[in-house]
């Protein structure tokens, strides 16, 4: 047998792109990185660093143009009685929205994380992500129909002898009308509809991450289920619950077609924006409208994380 | 003397998975009791069947007594350490520690300084406030002792305690759950697939295979009178003799095991055959033959001569080694 040298040649270009990068990892970290960094750097938080500017610019009422000198005048209009009202309806309705996706989707999370094996979770993964295949649009509409006075469920209703229950809904004050699809309540079911699976799939994720045997440790340790699931599976599964009630929150914080069409018309942030920048031409006003759901995203992640809500990550 | 455990033609079946089959087993009070055998032989299943985690299919488990067949986990007094520890990430050590005594209702000044105090007794005093991330495996295991023990369980079950850790803190922890238990005189059932262990640390074990039970005594009765040949090869690696050389050795016409130890090398004797195989083990030489197609090992201790391999070597042994096993 014939003595073969310690290294073999090069074999080209790639061979020696990947003898530089493996002397210095750091380069091509570097070039991994870079594309991310400059879209994440420079186009988002550039745009919103322009947002934010724009805020502090306020419109003068005789010219309708807008004055390029920084103030605090454009967020004293948000204290107006009728933009209060846009962002008192917005938050509450995002706030319900996040507590009822919550409430459905742990049982849903939890049966998936826990019990479902093999077709069982094809079926659920399908179950949960088949909606969001389909046009928001589309969807929207259909359920406009749904809820419509004539609609699939007041037919059922009807059908069924069940009516006095839409009927005793809808004669709530403040969130009933004369038909669920014109009703307050109408645009919170549109809207726990369409983003439950943003909160089922985080949710998921993290019930995932807890093992059986921690749940068989605290009831070998005496704890009854109700205690298990307050002080074990709870606070494990917070991080997932946090993250998809970011997903819902700021969704429906941000949400400008729903209100639009399902509902009584009655204005939300993001339908408050849409026509401040377009028809009324006052991008601070909707600048500093859209700043406020990024305020309380930030305001709404410090509490999470004072309430001790990542430490289990 | 109490019976802690007993069970009585305890079936576990999972669809037509026998993975415990009629088993009957009582384990005194106070004593350290081993469930040793390969994996999937059902010594875990009975630990669960004892927690409450799993239950049985037929017969009967009795805990001091009492019937527990529908009794939940948490209404048992009986602990578990769990093979991975199961400890709650969230929580510091010293609550993990208080855990039981929590859920339990205990008032928080009384629970937390038991739960210093136990902590003490598995020398992790100062480190009640860590996170359990922040602490060593064998550490970990310490705490997830500590929390099933602040509890007084009146029998405690371990599943395969000391099988995440490397060699040097096993033999150490070995000792030191030993002494412990010794201390506590409490009822320590524990599962292991090691046979070192569990002949090192048990008062008594059973060894299981395919969801029985193949023998159940002391460590040196099992050890040196095994019953069956899956006894005498998983427990210490015993030489398993077949019938016709074992009738050529003086006994009767059955299945005979001798153990490596009890044989030594001769100028003359009742075996022999060309050495296969040595193995150097440090405290002495693995001498292997082949004996009319029988593959038997001695052991010759440091010091003595090895035969080399192929030359022919002859042994002998005290015919009161031979152990003829039950099972044909």
């Amino acid at each position: 047998m014939t003595p073969s040298t310690a290294t073999l040649p090069t074999r080209g270009i790639a061979d020696r792109l990947t003898g530089l990068f493996w002397r210095r990892p750091g380069i091509f970290l570097l070039l991994l990185l870079l594309p991310p960094l400059l879209w994440l750097g420079v186009i988002y938080l550039g745009s919103l660093l322009a947002l934010l500017l724009q805020s502090f610019y306020s419109i003068d009422e005789f010219s309708g143009m807008v004055r390029q000198e920084l103030t605090l005048k454009t967020y004293g209009e948000l204290l107006r009685p009728q933009n209060l009202d846009i962002l008192i309806r917005t938050v509450v309705m995002a706030a319900a929205v996040t507590l009822a996706c919550a409430a459905i989707a742990f049982p849903i999370a939890y049966y998936a994380a826990r019990f479902a094996k093999g077709h069982w979770k094809a079926v659920f993964y399908l179950g949960v992500m088949l909606p969001l295949w389909s046009s928001y649009l589309v969807k929207v509409y259909a359920w406009k129909l749904i809820l419509a006075k004539e609609g699939i469920l007041s037919w059922a209703a009807n059908a069924t002898g069940t009516s006095f229950i839409i009927d005793g809904l809808l004669a709530l004050p403040v969130i009933g009308s004369s038909s669920l699809s014109t009703s307050p309540l109408g645009t919170f079911m549109v809207f726990v509809y369409v983003w439950l699976p943003y909160m089922i799939l985080p949710m998921q994720a993290a019930l995932e991450r807890v093992p059986t045997s921690m749940l068989e440790a605290s009831a070998d340790l005496g704890a009854t289920r109700g205690q298990t699931f307050r002080t074990v599976i709870l606070p494990l599964a917070l991080p997932g619950v946090i993250a998809g009630s970011i997903f819902t929150f700021s969704l429906t914080l941000g949400d400008y077609i729903i209100p639009q069409i399902v509902g009584n018309s009655a204005n939300f942030i993001g339908m408050a924006v849409y026509q401040l920048q377009g028809t009324a031409g006052n991008i601070p006003l909707a600048a500093a409208f859209a700043v406020v759901p990024i305020l309380i995203m930030l305001v709404y992640l410090w509490l999470a994380k004072r309430a001790g809500a990542f430490d289990a990550l | 003397m109490t019976i802690a455990v007993e069970f009585s033609d305890t079936s576990r079946h999972f669809g037509s998975v026998k993975a415990v089959d009629g088993v009957d087993l009582q384990i005194e009070e106070g004593s350290f009791f081993a469930m040793l055998g390969p994996s999937g032989s059902g010594k875990t299943t009975c630990l669960r069947l004892i927690s409450g985690f799993e239950q049985p299919t037929g017969g009967q488990i009795r805990i001091f007594g009492e019937d527990v067949s529908n009794t939940p986990p948490h209404l048992r007094n009986v602990n578990t350490v769990f093979q991975d520890y199961a400890l709650f990430p969230h929580m510091s050590v010293r609550d993990n520690v208080a855990y039981g005594l929590m859920v339990k209702g205990m008032g928080k000044r009384e629970r937390l300084s038991q739960a210093e105090e136990m902590l003490d007794l598995v020398k992790l005093g100062q480190f009640g406030d860590r996170k359990p991330s922040q602490l060593s495996g064998g550490q970990r295991q310490r705490v997830a002792l500590a929390r099933a023990l602040v509890n007084k369980p009146r029998v405690l079950l371990l599943d395969e305690p000391l099988g995440a850790l490397d060699l040097k803190l096993r033999e150490a922890m070995q000792d030191e759950l030993k002494a412990l238990q010794h201390r506590l005189g409490l009822t320590f059932v524990f599962v292991t697939h090691d046979q070192h262990e569990a002949l090192s640390m048990a008062d008594s074990l059973a060894v299981f295979s395919d969801g029985k039970i193949a023998q159940i005594g002391t460590p040196a009765e099992v050890y040196d009178r095994p019953r069956t040949r899956f006894v005498a090869d998983f427990v210490g690696s015993s030489n398993v003799l077949p019938p016709q050389l074992t009738q050529k050795l003086g006994g009767p016409a059955q299945w005979s095991s001798i153990r490596p130890e009890q044989i030594r090398l001769a100028d003359a004797g009742p075996l022999f055959g060309p050495v296969t195989a040595l193995r150097y083990l440090g405290a002495g030489t693995r001498v292997v033959i082949d004996a009319e197609g029988t593959q038997v090992a001695a052991f010759v201790p440091a010091g003595q001569p090895v035969p080399a391999e192929g030359s022919i070597a002859y042994l002998n042994f005290d015919a009161a080694a031979l152990n003829v096993m039950e099972e044909k």
